[in-house]
């Protein structure tokens, strides 16, 4: 330890030339993944916000186990003892740290377990539309002609879906029965399908414009040349040059989606109860805000630090990939 | 019947029952209030009573009125909500009305005495008041032919009143009416009205004259509104009570006394005068502010001072007037009953035992807590529900049926559910695990808000633990009951927030179209279990027919007993209304509407 500390603070005091050439040495080509990390590791929001995305994760994997571990009780145990006479939720307690709901039911254990629901719809709702748009952005840029014609005028009429008000809507026509003859039952799935069909549009567009420049580029058409096929040009040749805008894109697109799930629940047609939500959860804490604020606040918050996390992390990927100085 | 949307939210219910009422309204014979359970019901000390309170007041002041939500209907043709009713009984007189202090005995109104019903039960005469008028710009006195105009009316599909055919469709004439003249009301004279029954059903025609489609509208002035689809009489109607709406020379009130969604105003009825009428009248004016949120009123009305909230208070409010302003709140027992219904025909729950462990295995008590604790409810232990009108609880039949005890049932005893007694009838029912296994996924459809879901997220709880699997929906209050709960061909197996209220003090008006097999409807069924029990319809019917107070609480209090017998429903509350008041206020709040103040009695100190 001591040995370490000593070393360390010659090699602060040896100065910044030392440094420099230290830096200096280091000639040796870096491949832009090597660049990126080293520019990601600089930026402490944004490995913060990393670590604390998986600490979520961890959370959400280990619900059960980490409930068992702090002493409480589930998600759903309903225990109406911890309510005073009128009905009123008690609050953060030594058993209870962030206090019950109106049914007793544990708010620190329910936020543990919307953890999953939030990360679920935030992380699989954008990989599916992430792919969709990705393959349709390749797709109208590469083709052009009428394939784009007809591709975006698609996009164009998914924009102009309002997203909320497709959620009441299904959340109210399929509320009990399920539509299609039960195919569609409101839930999780529904709602990772809605945000999915609802948000890939955007990745498409983004991908269409870079698709359409790259395609003049030399490289394409030198392998072209060389005689490779249009699905080898569109996903050898130009998709690894998207990478950066799709990944920047794509964490941008994780909170945003949580926010919509959070709002769905909210307006009672995401998550069912019991099944634990964060949206939910302030929704139904709207009514007893000034007898129970605990039941606002902690869903409240743990929705505000995971859609901040996602955040700075895409901030800081965006920062760290570069991808607006487009080479 | 009425539908009430308190926090309780009891929907609205378009079908009624035929209804056969106790005795006439006028008879007091009663009086023995020492009796069993009922008139305790009124919870702990300090707080308001719509029994005892005092209808002396202090004549003069504004009274500032601040609801969340605006009123349905201010037409009296087709009010039918306690909201509505605050203000259509301030501004409308109809033939009889309650006093605040009654849920059981109607005082002529516009009436000037008792009706008469003639021996045969098929007619019935009402005489009315001479020298009321009808408020600017009409200003002509009020006839007998402006009441019948009044249920002309009713029957234009413009207008279109909820409850006519099932109060009246025994008057000549009323099944078929379409807004012209009815056959089967006479007017012999200006000031006497006569009903000419096809069926003998006299007694029961009478009492529902209580509802405020026999306050008179003028037809020389309505008509020309009545044409509109829908009628805008409500936006330009005069009155005949002691208030009415602000309104320009023309008669409009929309724009002038009521803004909706915004405001309204009541001022003195310059027509109306004190000796004619029952209600003293001691404000001079009544200012509704509509919209805000319920717990911010809340608030702003305890911490106020003459200012009353006509709507149920939120949670956090009725806490903090328990806390700090006691005398500021009356709790109003009677304000009907909440349910689950058990699907009876169709699914699991056909098996009685099946339902006897849900009854079981329920904790109702936590089911009331949910509700705002015993302050606002009592744990229901049948199907009839009390009133602090002693009264009521006779001649309904409460207090026959085993009153706030109910019946003697293993699986109704333990009001917080007992495990052992529902594992009883999981075993009877051939579960002998004590967990259902029949593989059948329930659905179960409850309503939003505040405390319906956290009693449907109770119930949905408590099933799981007997084994079932559900599918658990949430839906808004009135698509519960008209998209679900009230259409059987949906076959909804739980429906654990259906409500109840009773329109009169009479026992058929609680258990003969919500239990009675015969009245199952393709859609607008409020048998929401569609109980359909030989035992159950048989005792119904045959008690349709009996006649006298007392028998008739005997014949229906059987009926409430074989309903609780076979656990055909899972009762859990009855409710107390809780209304508030601000510190300036001498508030008088109507026992037969949920205890909602009534601009007609209340005073400022």
């Amino acid at each position: 330890m001591s040995i370490g500390g000593t070393e360390a603070l010659e090699a602060s005091e040896s100065g910044g030339a030392l440094q420099f050439l230290d830096f200096g040495g280091e000639i040796a080509a870096r491949s832009p993944s090597q660049l990126f990390w080293r520019r990601l590791r600089r930026d402490r929001v944004a490995i913060a916000s990393a670590g604390f995305i998986v600490f979520l994760i961890v959370l959400a994997i280990a619900a059960p186990l980490v409930i068992k571990i702090l002493g409480l009780p589930g998600p759903n145990v309903q225990n109406l003892n911890l309510t005073d006479e009128f009905g009123s939720p008690l609050g953060p307690t030594g058993s209870h740290p962030f206090g019950v709901d109106q049914l007793g039911q544990d708010v620190m254990s329910r936020v543990i377990y919307g953890t999953r629901v939030s990360l679920e719809v935030g992380i699989i709702g954008t990989a599916i539309s992430t792919l969709i748009g990705v393959v349709v952005g390749l797709l109208a840029g590469f083709y052009r002609g009428w394939v784009d014609t007809v591709l975006s005028r698609a996009v164009d009429v998914v924009l102009s879906i309002p997203l909320l008000l497709l959620g009441i809507g299904i959340g109210a026509a399929c509320g009990v029965r399920g539509c299609l003859s039960g195919a569609i039952q409101p839930g999780l799935g529904v709602i990772i399908f809605l945000i999915a069909f609802a948000t890939w549009p955007y990745m498409m567009r983004i991908v269409r414009g870079l698709v359409l420049s790259l395609r003049e580029r030399e490289f394409i058409d030198a392998s072209r040349a060389l005689g490779a096929s249009d699905l080898r040009i569109m996903f050898r040749e130009i998709l690894p040059n998207l990478t950066a805008p799709i990944i920047v894109f794509a964490s941008l697109q994780i909170p945003t989606n949580i926010l919509i799930e959070a709002a769905l629940s909210f307006l009672g047609v995401g998550i069912r109860p019991p099944t634990a939500s964060w949206g939910q959860m302030i929704a139904s804490a709207t009514p007893i805000f000034a007898t129970a604020w605990w039941y606002m606040v902690f869903p409240g918050a743990a929705l505000l630090l995971t859609v901040l996390a996602f955040n700075l992390l895409g901030d800081g990927l965006r920062d760290a990939l570069n991808p607006r100085s487009a080479r | 019947m009425r539908s009430i949307r308190t926090a309780a939210a009891i929907a609205v219910v378009a079908a009624l029952a035929l209804v056969l009422a106790a005795c006439g309204s006028s008879k007091s014979s009663s009086s023995s209030s020492g009796g069993s359970g009922g008139s305790n019901t009124v919870s702990s000390s300090g707080y308001q009573s719509p029994t005892t309170q005092s209808l002396e007041g202090k004549k003069g002041g504004t009274l500032e009125v601040l609801d969340e939500t605006d009123f349905e209907h201010l037409d009296p043709g087709i009010a039918y909500y306690s909201l509505d009713y605050e203000v259509v009984f301030a501004t409308q007189r109809p033939l009889y009305s309650n006093k605040p202090n009654t849920a059981s005995e109607a005082s002529p109104d516009m009436a000037s005495g008792p009706p008469e019903v003639s021996s045969d039960a098929k007619t019935v005469t009402v005489h009315m008041r001479e020298g009321i008028k009808f408020s600017p710009p009409v200003n002509r006195e009020v006839t007998s032919a402006d009441v019948a105009y009044a249920f002309q009316r009713a029957a234009n599909p413009n207008v279109a009143n909820p409850y006519l055919q099932p109060y009246f469709k025994a008057v000549e004439g009323v099944p078929t009416a379409t807004g012209g003249p009815i056959k089967g009301i006479a007017t012999p004279d200006k000031h006497t009205i006569v009903f000419h029954l096809t069926e003998p059903k006299g007694s029961f025609v009478a009492n529902a004259l209580v509802m405020p489609i026999s306050a008179a509208v003028p037809k020389e002035y309505a008509e020309k509104f009545d044409k509109h689809k829908p009628s805008d009489y409500g936006n330009n109607q005069v009155a005949t009570g002691p208030y009415m709406f602000k309104n320009d020379s023309s008669g409009k009130v929309l724009g002038v006394g009521y803004f909706p969604g915004k405001s309204a105003t009541l001022v003195r009825n310059p027509n109306w005068s004190a000796s004619s009428d029952i209600r003293p009248a001691y404000l001079d004016e009544i200012k509704i502010k509509i919209g805000g949120t319920n717990s911010v009123i809340g608030r702003q009305v305890l911490e106020g001072k003459n200012v009353v909230e006509n709507e149920p208070p939120a949670q956090n409010a009725v806490r903090l007037a328990a806390e700090k302003y006691k005398a500021q709140m009356e709790i109003s027992p009677g304000a009907g009953s909440h349910y689950i219904t058990l699907n009876n025909s169709h699914g699991p729950f056909k098996n009685e035992n099946l339902r006897k462990a849900v009854w079981a295995a329920l904790n109702r008590t936590a089911m009331d807590k949910a509700r705002g604790g015993k302050l606002v409810t009592d744990v229901a232990t049948h199907a009839l529900y009390p009133s602090s009108d002693p009264k009521w609880n006779e001649v309904t039949g409460f207090n026959d049926a085993g009153g706030l005890e109910g019946p003697k049932f293993d699986f109704n005893e333990h009001l917080e559910g007992d495990a052992a007694v529902a594992a009883k009838y999981m075993k009877l029912a051939g579960y002998p695990s004590g967990k259902y296994t029949g593989g059948e996924t329930i659905t179960v459809v409850g309503a939003k808000g505040n405390p319906a879901e956290q009693d449907a997220e109770i119930v949905n709880n408590t099933l799981k633990q007997l084994g079932f699997t559900t599918k658990f929906t949430l839906v808004e209050t009135a698509t519960m009951y008209a998209k679900y709960c009230n259409v059987p061909k949906e076959n909804i197996d739980v429906c654990p927030n259906v409500g109840w209220i009773a329109d009169f003090a009479d026992p058929q008006t609680i258990l003969n179209i919500t239990f009675n097999g015969k009245y199952i409807v393709q859609t607008g069924n409020v048998n929401q279990g569609q109980v359909n029990d030989p035992a159950i319809n048989e005792a119904a019917t045959k008690a349709e027919n009996v006649s006298g107070a007392s028998a008739r609480a005997a014949a229906w209090a059987d009926v409430d007993r074989k309903i609780a017998e076979g656990a055909h429903f899972v009762p859990y509350d009855w409710d107390k209304q809780a209304n508030i008041e601000g510190s300036g206020v001498h508030g008088v709040g109507d026992l037969w509407d949920v205890g909602e103040w009534d601009y007609s009695w209340t005073s400022l100190k």
